[in-house]
């Protein structure tokens, strides 16, 4: 192939893309569609269900403050500590819950992995970004929220390409 | 006063023609590291690397953790490379603890660190692509390779740090409807990458820019313990999902392909090949897998190896990437230490880059499929 019909092949290539469909995801207004709730686990089997590794969420009722999760995270990043609650539960003697530090935390997944009693799951909610080092540290309060997450773009195939919707 | 300088600090010339030349460490073009250069006007008369800025010390961390706690962050060193770094460390702990890992994990396994090798060849030749100055082969690697990123995010639920091998399997099974989606993903991503062959491949200006660019010959390429795509693009057949199959892919047909010039540009070429590679070893490991059963044999906490130690090397996607483990019965490693392909392909680099101009500089750097944090660990 002389250099000629190559650079014009290089060219058409480029050229023939002007038909293709734009791949780009305008963030703030689309934002990706993800499989399931976030990803959970089941400690009788000892597998996890597939989901996205988000924010946190506990479930009040549930844990019993055996601190197995902040023992999980010491190795991987010190993102949780115990903290005092004013509740009263039968199965949490002590009133403690896990407090997660999300400026050091890596969304590893391994202290939901840990937790015996299904209390601690994660959620879809990724935009965790805040104006002060504080605000990253999320109360047992703040995690038993349940995060509204807009979910609508998908990635698309059709005769002209892939798109996100 | 310049002499009191340790070596490579002068900046000084040091004979009438010959000037040293500071290339990095802030990221001209040289990854995190520094290349200390001598040239002789345009010509390279020496090359000296000098890694080790993005030094991180997982060696040592991994002897403070537990088997299980060590794998976040033993995948940091190349994290658009997650599962096949973690994938030597978990085969090695697995021989530790006598675990038998269930073959639909087996297959998942496969199929996660191919469709990683592919993210992470798409990143390297986005980043080879600008360096040799053509922005379009920047934009498509980097868009195509969403592609997967988003597959590989519904499955382990991280876009690059997916956490998601663990010794005894895997730590999730796949969503539903995973394997229509997969091989939707994989064939529109072979149909892409072909279309790089007329704008890059073909293209006669790189041709022109790489061909006979710091040539690595057959007998060299052994003598300096290169690996991966450096090796197999100096004509020596060697792949170790071929030569020593593990998990699954003792079951798979492995083509990888070799060419024999062993300059940048069949450097360059390879990690392309092994792509549709790649996607051949999905489509065959989707058939094959098993429809369901279990993933994960479910461990005692806290595992104790015994008085042991093992070695286990996988295909990454920049060679063979080899994880060390030393256990005294305790569940702490002794000892973790991890080869990695990055390194030993810099080895070569002082010898490529002599005799060669200062401006084919990085085509023939990057083409060494060189990743600086994965060979400073
Ligand atoms: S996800 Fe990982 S880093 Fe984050 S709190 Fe849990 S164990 Fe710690
Ligand atoms: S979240 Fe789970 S592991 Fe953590 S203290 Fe509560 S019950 Fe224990």
């Amino acid at each position: 192939m002389g250099t000629a019909t190559g650079i014009i092949k290089a060219l058409n290539s480029g050229v023939k893309h002007l038909a293709v469909k734009r791949f780009t995801l305008r963030y703030p207004e689309q934002k990706l569609k993800f499989v399931g709730d976030g990803y959970q686990f089941d400690p009788t089997t000892g597998v996890g269900i597939a989901g996205y590794k988000g924010r946190h969420m506990l479930f009040h009722d549930k844990c019993t403050g055996c601190q197995l999760c902040a023992i999980a995270c010491e190795g991987v990043a010190e993102a949780i500590g115990m903290v005092k609650v004013q509740e009263e539960w039968k199965h949490n003697k002590k009133a403690i819950m896990p407090q997660i530090d999300y400026g050091k935390c890596v969304f590893c997944g391994l202290c939901v992995d840990a937790c015996p009693f299904y209390a601690l799951y994660m959620t879809n909610d990724y935009e965790l970004s805040s104006f002060t080092k504080e605000a990253l540290i999320y109360t047992p309060a703040q995690l038993q929220v349940k995060p509204y997450v807009q979910q609508d773009a998908e990635i698309i195939f059709d005769a002209r390409g892939a798109t996100h919707g | 006063m310049a002499t009191q300088l340790p070596p490579g600090l002068q900046l000084e010339k040091l004979d009438e023609r010959i000037m040293t030349l500071n290339v990095g460490p802030q990221h001209p073009g040289s990854g995190h590291m520094r290349l200390i250069i001598k040239v002789d006007g345009d010509y390279i008369v020496s090359c000296d690397p000098d890694p080790g800025y993005v030094h991180r010390g997982e060696e040592k961390m991994a002897e403070y953790r537990n088997y299980i706690q060590n794998i976040p962050h033993l995948e940091r060193p190349v994290i658009h490379d997650s599962c096949n770094i973690l994938y030597p460390y978990c085969l090695g702990v697995e021989e530790l603890l006598g675990l038998e890992v269930p073959e639909r994990a087996q297959y998942l396994r496969v199929i996660a660190s191919e469709l990683n090798r592919c993210v992470y060849i798409q990143y390297w030749l986005a980043i080879y692509g600008i360096f040799l100055g053509h922005s379009t082969m920047f934009m498509w690697p980097a868009g195509d390779r969403e592609l997967l990123i988003d597959l590989l995010e519904k499955i382990t639920g991280a876009r690059v740090t997916h956490a998601y091998f663990v010794p005894g399997g895997i730590r999730n099974d796949v969503p539903a409807n995973f394997e229509d989606m997969c091989l939707k993903r994989v064939n529109y991503f072979e149909k892409r990458i072909k279309e790089y062959a007329a704008i890059f491949y073909d293209n006669p200006i790189l041709i022109s820019r790489t061909r006979g660019a710091g040539v690595l010959s057959r007998e060299d390429a052994i003598r300096l313990g290169t690996t991966g795509s450096t090796l197999r693009a100096s004509g020596v057949d060697f792949d170790l999902r071929k030569k020593e199959p593990y998990d699954a892919y003792g079951e798979l047909d492995v083509h990888s392909d070799v060419l024999k010039d062993g300059d940048s540009y069949a450097r360059s070429k390879i990690p392309w090949l092994d792509m549709f590679e790649s996607c051949n070893i999905i489509r065959q490991a989707l058939q094959k897998m098993p429809k369901s059963g279990s993933v994960r044999v479910k461990l005692k906490p806290n595992p104790k190896g015994g008085n042991d130690e093992v070695y286990k090397r996988v295909e990454s996607g920049r060679g063979s990437l080899g994880c060390y483990i030393v256990s005294r019965s305790k569940p702490e490693p002794y000892r973790v230490k991890l080869s990695v392909g990055s390194f030993r392909n810099l080895i070569c680099m002082p010898y490529l880059l002599k005799g060669e101009k200062l401006g084919n500089m990085p085509a023939v750097y990057w083409s060494l499929n060189y990743w600086p944090v994965e060979a400073d660990r």
